[in-house]
């Protein structure tokens, strides 16, 4: 009873300090440049033209996704039950559109697993898709032959997964790539 | 030693059962074994060095985390040295690895257009390990817009020296 107490405070302990330490990044990313101002939905974040003198870059640094650790906004991130929910259900759609499609083409080595909630797409010498869900950031993982990685966010105005750099949601990606690589068109909405 | 133990295995056994056997093994491929074993550029920089930028990604709850580092030379902005430390899997272990590697000697500029399809393809990583050289270009990008940002603050308070001064004296 003890022992279990004690894992319980120690839990709570390590969550507590890691919130600190991302409280502590944050604030850093929050003295950076003045366009910095929202860190989440900003997609440019670019060298202040003002001091270009001191910038060694002649372009902005488009790099919304990659925040580092610190900068998460848990109120704005679905909550895990809907994520799981929204996942799944496109997983698994994915899945059942991929057998269909399947039996259309005709490709050597053609295959589809899902095991341990990936999904993987194998398309032959073609390439292969692997598609995963990556809960801590409530996003949908995509790794293709095609256009490498990619992470997709549920965007709630479209009601899709779209992947914020590109801002291609993953339907749309998938139909393309598919397209281009196999030669049919796949319908996936 | 296991790749040894592994080819001796599937000598033994007839071809066709030579052939089901590597299948169900799956090698990380020897550059990424080589960058595990002996990976370049471990270690850190002072991150208050206004010549260094720190490029911090990842969360640890998803596995990875990367923190790559540059060191600039501010005459020319060319990347004098670089260092990282990275939590996570052979693979993330290894395109950090690479990524230093391939950032010493560069312009900062020069080093933004490295892509993970690069990395990815050098050390041969498998689809699930794209993410791995995702990471590591966006630690690379990180760290040059943290040392973009540092100049930046310096140049201001550079400018400002003087109404701080007086704040502080008020």
């Amino acid at each position: 009873m003890a022992s279990f107490f004690c894992s319980r405070v120690l839990a709570r302990r390590r969550l507590v300090e890691s919130k600190t330490s991302w409280c502590f990044h944050r604030s850093r990313y929050l003295a950076a440049p003045v366009h910095a101002t929202k860190i989440i939905e900003s997609n440019a974040i670019g060298c202040p033209t003002a001091s270009s003198r001191f910038s060694f870059c002649s372009r902005p640094l488009n790099l919304d996704d990659a925040q580092g650790p610190a900068v998460v906004d848990y109120r704005s991130l679905l909550q895990e039950d809907e994520f799981h929910r929204l996942a799944d259900a496109t997983i698994h759609d994915l899945q059942e559109k991929f057998e269909e499609y399947g039996d259309c083409i005709q490709i050597d080595g053609f295959d589809i697993d899902y095991g341990n909630q990936v999904l993987t797409l194998k398309l032959g010498s073609l390439g292969t898709y692997v598609l995963n869900k990556q809960t801590p950031n409530r996003q949908i993982w995509l790794s293709s032959p095609v256009s490498g990685p990619s992470r997709f966010d549920w965007d709630r105005n479209s009601q899709a997964w779209v992947y914020r750099r590109t801002k291609v949601s993953l339907y749309q990606l998938l139909q393309s790539e598919l397209e281009q690589l196999c030669g049919k068109p796949i319908s996936l909405s | 030693m296991l790749r040894a133990g592994c080819k001796r295995f599937a000598g033994l056994a007839n071809f066709k059962n030579q052939t089901q056997t590597l299948s169900l093994l799956r090698f990380y491929h020897e550059r990424v074994v080589d960058h595990y074993n002996n990976p370049r550029n471990v270690g850190s920089f002072d991150k208050n060095d206004p010549t260094v930028g720190t490029g911090l990604v990842g969360a640890p709850a998803c596995g990875d985390v990367m923190k790559l580092q540059i060191k600039v030379d501010e005459e020319t902005g060319k990347i004098v040295d670089a260092c990282f430390k990275t939590f996570g899997c052979g693979s993330a272990i290894a395109s950090s690895s690479v990524a230093t590697e391939w950032v010493k000697g560069k312009q900062m500029e020069e080093v933004l257009s490295i892509k993970n399809t690069e990395i990815a393809k050098h050390l041969s990583l498998p689809p699930v390990k794209l993410h791995c050289s995702m990471l590591a270009e966006d630690a690379i990008k990180a760290a040059v817009k943290d040392y973009e940002a540092k100049r930046a603050k310096l140049g201001e308070n550079g400018d400002e020296a003087a109404p701080v001064d007086k704040a502080a004296d008020a």
